[in-house]
């Protein structure tokens, strides 16, 4: 039974009397021990989806209209208010983009790790604990930081303070929602190699956001690529950059800067990503893909299984 | 800490300064004075108003007068007041302390009653209680001080369930201390009311509005995502990062809490610092006024102060700057 | 290097939607659609027509006594054979009046009674409605201590509240805007006086002020002296909490880059001020300008309900309001307070205005 498996979820945003969706027919499976990368670009629905998985996504003005995330084969969307703080933290627990805006400003690093432990290990909720977390993710004299506030640390060391926090309950699945996203470059290549390290040494399976096609290689073992509320690509990560299948995956690939190949003018994707309740009918990549025919605009394409674990959203898939 | 706290203190010192000369320099321009009112009085004699007016140091410029008054005001003597036939500073005490309970209850209720209802109308947004305590605020922001003054009299007059104005009863001297505590206290209720009307609707909404702000921060997401329950989320996560814009409204709303005590005591006879600058105001008596608009000015450069620590001790990252 | 979050695209095209409407056409379409903002404009627009028709609408002149009838009731409307009041006769045995069953008086429309000039210099005796009927008077409102027709009388001192706050923002933060922009532009010494003298100013709680301020005049000016005298001195305290924010705003204006390209272009220091700086401060001036009317209304009501504003026998609200000042007549007379009722209705519509101004110009929501 895998870790994680989200079937066929669908969520719409109502605005006034509209209701517009944003995750439409999206299925994940995630193994236990396994790293799976979800892409896309910003706006495509991959933040909704990971917040789905402890049901965090407010509602109103989100509402679930259908499918299932089962968490341990428990289907989330169906658990009671306190299962669900159990499984909060307790089974998956999330890193966001901005640290310095996903800690509370006004509490101390090592009371609101606490607070996390309090609530799943109550145990464990001592400060020898919290310093040993703190050490876990590379905080150098943690003794004498417990005491800090948020603003008193940078960027690099708030996250890493997420990331003791999102550890302290000893969770199976990690989501880390374009972790590095708002850290300086040096810095990311630092708390990327730590979930990679930490991966190892607790063994959970993580889910990592992100926007960047160039960490996935290093990263990941599958790959899900989303566009407009859908998964188009979902591959074993190397598959996938040795060559990919989906017309979108193929120029996000393109825009890619490349140092190895010859400078050319980077291909940039034509066009826009279509806003929520604009999405064309058919194909949603289909006005903006080269490849596309005129078949396209009018019949939805399905994800199936082309190749031996890879899945497209493609009429043209094996053609091409 | 130490030393934001007497930067600040040292702060007050030109300010109250700066006060007591422009309550001086608007004195000196006010045609005529307490005794040009005596001078009608055929049985004082011009000789004997000149001794008294003497007395005052009425005889120098104003900036003389300012700099006796600076050097008696250093000893704690204020003066003396020729209208009362009483020091200054006696006179002003009693006063002081009026007024300073007077807003101190009134805060404390309209406090107690706008935070509450603030977070209650933030937490049910667009609900019927939402709208409800938008509205109640409306209407409080709206309706004059002197209007609900007036109705508060006329509620007392009616009902006769509370005093008709005054601090204290007639035979206040005669009770028992038990029944002088209930007498000022049923005295005081009525203009807290009062005060604390105008004053709650403005700290509803801004409580309200704070809410929102940190109920939309990232840091709820992270504290839901820890598996904390909702309401701990809200009356520890939120709560305490709305408290402090609130406390920075804190200071700012005083000076408003004042002005609006000033007009509670003229119409409901509170014997306060406004009344008392009224009544020597209409009687040119010169060091009472300056002595009450300087210690109106300290109640709110001091409150401020107070709002300032309590700001720096709420919210670390002003604590640590 | 830092890479920067990618704005959504939903952000991307909300704003070049935008850009193609001018700001203030958003602005505009955004008011309309608040709902209590246009119920507040829409009383506020009538308040000011009858205040500015006041003459005409109202039945009787301001200082007309009866001696017949002090403290005279609200007369209720009727409909008995058209648009008639109730008659009312003193109480036996009390000051009050009670209903004569089945006797009203007709309510004739256009007709014609005491002299006034309409808009101040058009001298008519034409009013809306009036008795016809010198002995028995339409008190909508009932009478005053002197038997003055309070109706008449709310009508002409609207004319004093209404306009009061007008000037007096005008008055306000045009020097609000001219000292905040000088102090924020220039800063150093200009800046750090002008602002410790606001500081000054709003140490005193304002009332305090207000009256030691009053005081230094004499207190037996005539009303129109004490009309101009109670915006000055409400200006003058009333300046410095705007000045101190349009500084602000002017100390992070004059660091954006076309006011630098201005002054690099050399341009004087004037012109930056004046076509850079303070349209930049608009947004925050509209509103804090409606915001701020209902000041002007409540200062005038409260000198003059201390004895040290509009003087009788001319009608101002805070006047008016005064004569309820005696808790006897306030139980007895409860209609002395119409004016109060009066002062409520007209803050109240600017203050919805004014939110409704603050949420069209907030492009944050």
């Amino acid at each position: 039974m895998p870790l994680l498996e989200i079937k066929n979820l669908k969520l719409d945003f109502i605005a006034g009397d509209k209701s517009l969706r944003a995750v439409d027919d999206v299925s994940i499976t995630i193994n236990a021990g396994e790293t799976v990368c979800l892409v896309g670009e910003s706006g495509c629905g991959k933040s909704v989806t990971a917040l789905s998985i402890a049901r965090l996504v407010p509602t109103p003005p989100a509402r679930y209209v259908g499918g299932e995330i089962l968490l341990n084969g428990r289907d989330v969307l169906k658990m009671s208010k306190t299962d669900l703080r159990g499984i909060r933290g307790g089974v998956v627990s999330y890193i966001f983009q901005d640290p310095s805006a996903s800690l509370n400003p006004v509490f101390r690093i090592g009371n609101q790790i606490k607070e996390s432990l309090k609530l799943h290990r109550p145990e464990k909720a001592t400060d020898e604990e919290v310093i040993r977390l703190l050490k876990l993710v590379g905080i150098p004299a943690p003794e004498s930081r417990i005491k800090d506030y948020p603003h008193q640390m940078s960027g690099g060391m708030q996250q890493r303070v997420m990331i003791a926090m999102a550890l302290a309950s000893e969770p199976k699945l990690l989501v880390a929602d374009e972790p590095t996203t708002a850290l300086d470059v040096t810095i990311q290549a630092q708390i990327l190699d730590l979930l990679l390290d930490l991966k190892k040494r607790m063994g959970m399976s993580i889910l990592l956001i992100t926007h960047n096609l160039g960490i996935v290689g290093d990263m990941a073992d599958r790959v899900a690529v989303m566009y407009a509320g859908q998964v188009v690509e979902m591959s074993p990560a190397l598959d996938l950059l040795r060559r990919p299948l989906h017309p979108y995956t193929k120029a996000l690939m393109n825009s890619v800067p490349k140092l190895s190949s010859n400078l050319q003018r980077l291909s940039a994707i034509p066009g826009n990503v279509p806003t929520l309740g604009n999405f064309p009918s058919g194909c949603r990549f289909y006005p903006r893909c080269p490849s596309a025919q005129p078949e396209c605009a009018n019949t939805m394409p399905q994800l199936v299984e082309v190749e031996p674990n890879r899945w497209v959203r493609c009429l043209y898939a094996k053609s091409l | 800490m130490l030393s934001f706290i007497i930067k600040r203190l040292l702060h007050m010192i030109p300010i109250l300064l700066g006060v007591s000369l422009i309550t001086f320099f608007l004195m000196a321009l006010t045609p005529g004075d307490y005794f040009t009112q005596l001078s009608m009085n055929p049985q004082i004699s011009p000789e004997k108003l000149a001794q008294l007016r003497a007395e005052q140091h009425l005889d120098k410029p104003w900036y003389i007068r300012y700099l006796y008054w600076l050097k008696d005001a250093a000893h704690g003597n204020l003066g003396y007041s020729a209208a009362y036939k009483a020091s200054v500073s006696d006179l002003i005490t009693s006063r002081l302390w009026n007024t300073f309970l007077l807003s101190f209850a009134a805060t404390l209720l309209a406090w107690c009653v706008a935070v509450p209802l603030g977070i209650w109308a933030a937490v049910q947004k667009d609900s019927w209680v939402d709208r409800l305590c938008s509205l109640i605020a409306f209407v409080g922001l709206s309706i004059p001080d002197v209007l609900l003054a007036l109705l508060a009299l006329m509620f007392a007059a009616a009902t006769g369930l509370f005093p008709v104005g005054g601090a204290q009863s007639s035979l206040y001297d005669l009770m028992s201390p038990g029944e002088q505590i209930w007498d000022r206290l049923h005295h005081l209720i009525l203009p807290t009311i009062v005060l604390a009307a105008s004053e709650l609707a403005g700290i509803m909404r801004q409580m309200r509005s704070n809410m929102l702000d940190a109920l939309r921060s990232e840091f709820v997401t992270t504290a839901r995502a820890k598996g904390i329950p909702e309401g701990w989320v809200i009356y520890k996560h939120v709560l305490r990062n709305a408290i402090n814009p609130l406390l920075t409204i804190f200071g700012y709303s005083l000076a408003g809490l004042l002005s609006g005590a000033f007009i509670v005591e003229n119409i409901m006879a509170w014997p306060g610092l406004g009344r008392l600058t009224m009544e020597a105001l209409s009687a040119k008596d010169y060091p009472l006024v300056v002595a009450g608009v300087v210690m109106a000015a300290a109640l709110l450069v001091i409150g401020n102060f107070i709002a300032d620590l309590l700001l720096a001790w709420s919210d670390p990252r002003i604590r640590l700057k | 290097m830092e890479t920067s979050p990618q704005p959504s695209a939903t952000e991307a095209i909300a704003k070049a939607d935008l850009a193609i409407a001018s700001p203030w056409q958003v602005f505009w379409r955004r008011l309309r659609r608040h709902r209590t903002a246009m119920f507040g404009a829409v009383i506020l627009v009538i308040l000011y027509l009858t205040a500015l028709f006041a003459g005409f609408i109202a039945p009787y002149g301001y200082e007309r006594q009866d001696r017949e009838r002090f403290f005279h009731r609200p007369m209720a409307l009727r409909f008995q054979g058209g648009l008639a009041v109730q008659q009312y006769e003193p109480a036996p045995g009390s000051s009050k009046y009670q209903a004569v069953k089945g006797e009203v008086q007709r309510i004739h429309f256009f007709v014609r009674g005491d002299k006034y000039n309409l808009f101040g210099f058009i001298p008519s005796t034409l009013h809306l409605f009036g008795s016809g009927d010198p002995k028995h008077p339409i008190n909508l409102l009932g009478t005053d201590q002197y038997g003055r027709d309070i109706f008449s009388r709310l009508l002409y001192g609207s004319q004093i509240s209404l306009s009061i706050g007008l000037i007096g923002i005008v008055l306000r933060f045009g020097l609000g805007m001219v000292m905040g922009g000088i102090s924020g532009y220039f800063g150093g010494k200009i800046d750090s006086f002008i602002m410790r003298f606001c500081e000054l100013i709003m140490s005193i709680p304002a009332l305090y002020l207000i009256m030691s301020l009053r005081a230094t005049f004499p207190a037996n000016l005539s009303s129109t002296q004490v009309y101009l005298l109670i915006i000055a001195i409400l200006s003058f305290i009333g300046w410095a909490s705007s000045a101190r924010v349009i500084r602000g705003m002017a100390l992070s204006l004059r660091e954006r880059q076309f006011v630098l390209a201005a002054r690099t272009l050399g341009q004087r220091d004037r012109h930056v001020i004046l076509k850079h700086i303070l349209p930049g401060t608009f947004s925050y001036v509209i509103v804090a300008a409606t915001l701020s009317v209902p000041y002007y209304i409540l200062g005038e009501v409260v000198l003059s309900f201390l004895g040290v504003g509009i003087q009788e026998p001319d009608a101002s609200w805070g006047i008016m309001l005064n004569a309820a000042q005696n808790p006897e007549y306030l139980t007895n007379y409860p209609w002395l307070l119409a004016p109060g009722v009066a002062i409520f209705i007209t803050v109240l519509a600017f203050n919805f205005l004014g939110d409704g101004l603050r949420d069209a110009v907030d492009t944050k929501s």
